[in-house]
């Protein structure tokens, strides 16, 4: 807590140099592959509830990292590659989320089923519904707001921080007063939590690589993409979430 | 230009005069503390009254001061923020004129106590999410053990009457649900006054449409207040179990019963089924409904070795011995079996302990009657044999498991897991075999064998594994121990009776004959102790180095007893009595690198191993005169793996290892079994082991948005010094073989498969193929045979899935074997054999379905005018039914056409056979399921499609 006023008599006296400032945000991803499962109409209660039952039970999640980058204009999620820990390694999926906020400009690079695809477009924010809770994330005090994904049937729980005086957050979120340290997706389907927020300049790590290569579409087009693959793989008795990111 | 600025003027004006008229305003204000200091960079949100949706957001001056322009006129919420006072929020009402201020908005200081306070029980009371009011029963203090309808008293805007009727907002609730279910019918105090205030995570009132509106799908405006009920995890708890009753013609039996029940911790099941349909044991989704949580454990296995790193799923061995519950056998499809099996399981689990204990009872009669046929080639002439025997079969098993598994900290994990198998059984065997000198069984008969044996078996056998691992601080470096101690301990008695005419000058007549009876019994017992430790240790990022140790000290004792019955009573056969205790002992030392990054996994390694095989063999304990065998191998052993991830869903695997398998211990004996006197053994006191070198490629592609899918490989094996059974053959047709080793023989493989969709979701097409060839060496009567096999295989897949009510998936499989003899060229030949099938589901009105199978296997070999064709049809029709679809009843006519046989034919070292059993054929069943879970039909094929 003395921590707490003592950031704040740094941004209350040095407001000009906070702004400057920039932030380092490293989040932990956990995505329940158990939870998926119950949402695949294709497959019988019976079905459904022996998985639940057997490996859902020791479902401890899949675990990932990813880190934002932001300045008060711009700002850079990647996904980080997995720490060795001993054994055989997976590749990391490859994914970039940029947005220009002074442009109101977003460029997103997205694995989507076998194609990589780099979706230019304006910046809309997603709708937030502020409600009335609050929770510390690591050492801030965060407030909880809402959102819906129709395309994805996702319900979003996000927790900003308003000390953080920066409208980003993870991977496809933001928009809020402050920044997003946690977002629940589908009540535990999907998590993404702060683990490490770093201040320091960010100017160099918001360079973009030299090389982006992918199919470049809009975000209507994207959508248009998702939901033409959520109905075709339903229908042919796939997981959808197999070849796409949650 | 000019143009643009007179466009962009008029819109100015046009917004102005339309925001005059249409009422935007501008919202001011400023935030002090109680002292009126003013708070800079404060955060204003300005939010919609009825579902607080953000409309805009600032941040507040030097000042303190704030100020939103242009907003459109309505009612708003304003919500305030800053750090260490508490959260401000006021509605707002514009004003008419232009500007609205709020003045200096005082927030109130948060001291450590409130703050703390504040973020660990500060939880809204209650939170609106569109019609949904959702209460949080934490903020709510009942006394313990109270009720939910104590509990719903305290909730703002709920109230219950005397009678227990609840009202929210006035309105009475009509429909109580518990996790969105019904509880007990419609009876709304049902829940609330029997469920503890404490089992509730969340209580949610909302309008919900009525019943008719729901079963009709027309929404006819009305809408019922209904409460919900969120169970804490902790307090979810459920059962479900399945039934289902058979009876079918020819007194075919079946039934088949579980339950589970469970809660957050524990899971309880049985089991038990019985038939004579020669269903096997447990179905895989049979096997997954009894172990529940403790179905698939990853990294049981204490061996650790090349790609330590990898924990996988180890099951055991395949055969009838193993320890664990064998699962998904499916159908048998030789002879008449009856099956019966039980069992219970129970797992409890927490994240730091899992405690898992099982009993599993199975018991199988077998009733089997074959024809088969065998041509040995030799050094230009041939012999066939023909066998008709008949088997009579009884086996059973008790098996017990145990494992614990606990978490000691982050760092620190320890596995210790039990099983146990006893087992017994009893085989009558009886057959008689004719032997014919030439490639026909019509040319000169040789000899001929009526043999009858009786074994009776006990068994027992104890597996102990502890694993302990543990993770270092630094990241990447791991540790891991495990000891083993198995026990197996096994006693039988044969009765072995045989009569053998020998043929040479008459077919009629024979010229000697020779009769066997003798009695065995064998008494074995092994112990085992072995140990592992692994170290895993990363480095440059990139690399880590993994070394290994293995040991193990494995003893058997043997004691075989053989007698010959003579009429004056039983007499010690010396020749045949034996007994041994054999110690082997085995080390192995290994390293490995593997480099791993972005997708690739590449890792290189090297071990050396030394087997010790120290064995004593006498006539029987008592016997002084012993002979020794001492043998030690010692063999490197290279590892070479790769693994990449070439983004786009292809993968390119493949690898090199070198395994060694040690001589089979019978094998090295140094004596002759002539227990069967058409087929005598000579071990080979110097065999050394085999070593298989193998190699394999693979690439792996699939595209998940057009569904087309890849895959091809090859693997190839080359075998130094293989042990394989040379055959020396007499004049009277009597094989002796011994064990040699042999270098030489290899076998390569290629393999590719294609699918597509010919109409996306409706139609797909797969084909596949592969070749192999195969060259196997045996030394036939002293002269060296190569057998050159070549395989031919294809086929293709066609599914048809045009709606839900109507499938068709149809295939068809070829396969060609193409063999040659060196010592017998004129005895080449083909073996073909061929598969057609096709499966058709219709759902018909009122949950009826149809389901018919249809196959045609045909298995041709013309050398030998070995011709067989097998259709075979089973049609069922069945009909969901009872409240949920709980209920089955269904009709099923299996092979229609009352035409199946068990088939096989093959080609191998010097001989080519073909066999045929007889098995269950034409029957018609009704059975009847009853599912907790619902019975769901579906008229694609279940599980995840292709």
């Amino acid at each position: 807590m003395k921590k707490l006023f003592a950031l704040f008599l740094v941004i209350a006296g040095l407001p000009a140099l906070a702004q400057s400032d920039g932030l380092v945000v490293t989040y932990e991803r956990t995505f329940f592959w158990s939870k998926v499962y119950e949402k695949l109409t294709f497959l019988s209660e019976e079905e459904k509830s022996r998985m639940k039952n057997s490996w859902g039970v020791n479902d401890e999640g899949w675990k990932s990292k990813g880190q934002l980058v932001a300045s008060p204009g711009q700002s850079k999620y990647v996904e980080l590659e997995e720490e060795a820990d001993g054994g055989y390694r997976g590749r990391k999926s490859e994914y970039l989320v940029f947005r220009d906020f002074d442009k109101a400009r977003k460029m997103e690079l997205e694995e989507f089923a076998g194609k990589m695809l780099l979706i230019e477009d304006t910046l809309i924010a997603p709708k937030w519904k502020v409600m009335n809770k609050i929770k510390e994330i690591g050492g801030y005090m965060c407030m909880m707001a809402v959102s819906e994904d129709s395309i994805k049937g996702q319900k979003i729980e996000a927790w900003f921080a308003n000390d953080l005086a920066y409208g980003s957050g993870p991977e496809r979120y933001y928009g809020l007063p402050g920044m997003i340290l946690e977002v629940d997706v589908n009540d535990g389907e999907m998590l993404l939590t702060a683990i490490k927020v770093e201040k320091k300049p960010v100017a160099e790590l918001l360079a973009l690589p030299k090389k982006i290569k992918g199919k470049k579409i809009t975000t209507t087009e994207y959508e248009k993409m998702m939901t033409t693959h959520f109905r075709d793989s339903i229908k042919s008795r796939r997981n959808p979430y197999w070849a796409v990111r949650y | 230009m000019k143009k643009i600025l007179l466009l962009a003027i008029l819109c100015l004006t046009l917004s102005v005069a339309h925001a005059q008229t249409s009422g935007r305003f501008t919202l001011k204000g400023s935030t002090v503390d109680t002292a009126g200091v003013p708070l800079p960079e404060s955060t204003v949100m300005l939010l919609t009254p009825k579902d607080s949706t953000l409309v805009n957001f600032a941040r507040t001056a030097k000042d303190g001061t704030f100020e939103f322009k242009n907003v459109k006129r309505a009612n708003y919420l304003i919500k305030i923020t800053y750090v260490g006072y508490l959260p401000y929020q006021e509605a707002v009402k514009p004003k008419d004129d232009d500007v609205t201020d709020l003045g200096k908005i005082k927030m109130t200081f948060m001291d450590q106590v409130l703050y703390d306070v504040v973020i660990k029980a500060f939880r809204a009371p209650l939170s609106i999410r569109g019609d949904t009011i959702e209460y949080d029963p934490k903020a709510f203090k009942v006394q313990p053990g109270a009720s939910v309808e104590d509990l719903i008293r305290r909730l703002p805007g709920l109230q219950v009457d005397q009678d227990g009727t609840i009202k929210a907002q006035g309105e009475t609730v009509k429909r109580v649900t518990v996790d969105g279910k019904r509880f007990f019918g419609d009876d709304t105090k049902a829940a609330t006054k029997n469920l503890p205030a404490e089992a509730i995570s969340k209580v949610q009132v909302f309008n919900e449409k009525t019943e008719q509106s729901r079963i009709t799908g027309v929404d006819d405006g009305k809408h019922e207040k209904t409460l919900n009920l969120q169970l804490k995890d902790s307090h979810k708890k459920g059962g479900f179990g399945k039934a289902t009753l058979a009876a079918g013609t020819d007194k075919r039996l079946e039934g088949k019963i579980n339950y589970n029940r469970f809660n957050e911790k524990n899971q309880f099941s049985v089991i038990g089924l019985g038939n004579n349909t020669n269903q096997g044991g447990m179905s895989w989704d049979d096997y997954q409904d009894f172990k529940g949580s403790q179905s698939f454990n990853w990294g049981d296995d204490g061996d650790f070795g090349f790609g330590g790193g990898v924990r996988y799923i180890s099951f055991g061995g395949d055969d009838d011995e193993s320890l664990t519950i064998q699962a998904g056998r499916g159908a048998q499809n030789r002879g008449f079996n009856k099956n019966w099996a039980g069992g219970a399981n129970y797992n409890f689990d927490t994240k730091k302990t899992k405690f898992n204990t099982s009993y599993y009872y199975n018991q199988t009669t077998q009733d089997l009657d074959a024809t088969a046929r065998q041509t040995n080639f030799l050094t230009n002439s041939a012999f066939t044999k023909v066998d008709t025997n008949g088997r009579l079969n009884f086996n059973e098993n008790h098996r017990g498991s145990l494992r614990f598994e606990k978490t000691i900290d982050s760092l620190n994990t320890l596995i210790v897991l039990s099983n146990m198998r006893i087992g017994s059984g009893t085989a009558d065997y009886f057959s008689h075999q004719e032997f014919f000198r030439g490639a026909q069984d019509t040319t000169q008969l040789s000899n001929t064998s009526d043999q009858r044996n009786f074994s009776d078996f006990n068994s027992f056998a104890l597996g102990n594994t502890a694993i302990f691992r543990h993770k270092f601080k630094k990241k990447g470096r791991n540790f891991a121990a495990s000891l083993a101690y198995n026990v197996n301990n096994s006693e039988g008695t044969i009765d072995q009776k045989s009569t053998n005419r020998f043929f040479r000058t008459s077919e009629t007549t024979p010229d000697s004959i020779l009769n066997i009876n003798q009695t065995n019994y064998t008494k074995s017992l092994r112990n085992q102790i072995k140990g592992s430790v692994l170290f895993i240790e990363p480095f440059a990022k990139k690399f880590v180095v993994e070394t290994f140790y293995n040991y193990s000290l494995k003893s058997d004792d043997v004691d075989r007893d053989v007698f010959d019955i003579n009429e004056s009573g039983p007499v010690r056969n010396t020749n045949l009595s034996r007994y041994y205790r054999n110690i082997s002992t085995y080390n192995r030392l290994g390293t490995s690198v593997r480099y791993s990054h972005n997708g690739l996994n590449i890792a290189a390694g090297v071990g050396a191993q030394q087997i010790h095989l120290d064995g004593k063999f006498s006539v029987d304990q008592n016997d002084a005169v012993r002979t020794n065998i001492d043998r030690k191998f010692f063999n490197f052993v290279p590892n070479v793996s790769l693994n990449f991830d070439l983004k786009q869903n292809r993968y390119l695997y493949g690898g090199y290892n070198v395994s060694v398998q040690e001589p089979n211990i019978r094998d090295l004996q140094p004596i002759v079994d002539n227990s069967n006197p058409l087929y005598i053994r000579v071990g080979n006191p110097n065999l050394v082991p085999t070593v298989n070198h193998s190699v394999n490629l693979g690439y792996n592609y699939f595209n998940p948005g057009s569904f087309i899918q890849m895959f091809f490989g090859a693997y190839y094996n080359y075998y130094d010094n293989q042990v394989i059974y040379s055959q020396r053959v007499s004049e009277n047709l009597v094989t002796t073989t011994m064990a040699e080793n042999i270098s030489g023989g290899k076998n390569f493989n290629l393999y590719g498969n294609y699918g597509f969709p010919i109409v996306k979701t409706k139609s797909n097409f797969n084909i596949n193929a592969s070749y192999n060839r195969g060259n196997n060496l045996t030394n036939i009567n002293g002269e060296l045979n190569e057998t050159k096999n070549n395989g031919y295989n294809w086929g293709a897949r066609l599914d048809f899935t045009p709606s839900d009510k109507f499938t068709v998936y149809t295939n068809a499989n070829w396969n060609i074997t193409d063999t040659k003899y060196s010592i017998s060229s004129g005895q080449n030949q083909k073996i073909i054999n061929t598969n057609y099938g096709a499966e058709m589901n219709v759902k018909l009105p009122k949950d009826i379905y149809f389901n018919s199978r249809f196959s045609y296997n045909s298995y041709v070999n013309n050398r030998f005018g070995f011709d067989q064709k097998m259709p075979i049809l089973n049609v069922s029709v069945f009909k969901t039914m009872l409240k949920s679809k709980k209920g089955e009843i269904r009709l099923s006519a299996f092979d229609l056409f009352n035409k199946n046989r068990g088939i096989s034919q093959s080609a191998y070292q010097n001989f080519v056979s073909q066999e045929q059993v007889r098995t269950l054929a034409r029957y018609f069943m009704l059975s009847f399921t009853y599912n907790m879970r619902g019975v769901a039909h579906s008229v694609r094929r279940k599980g995840f499609g292709y």
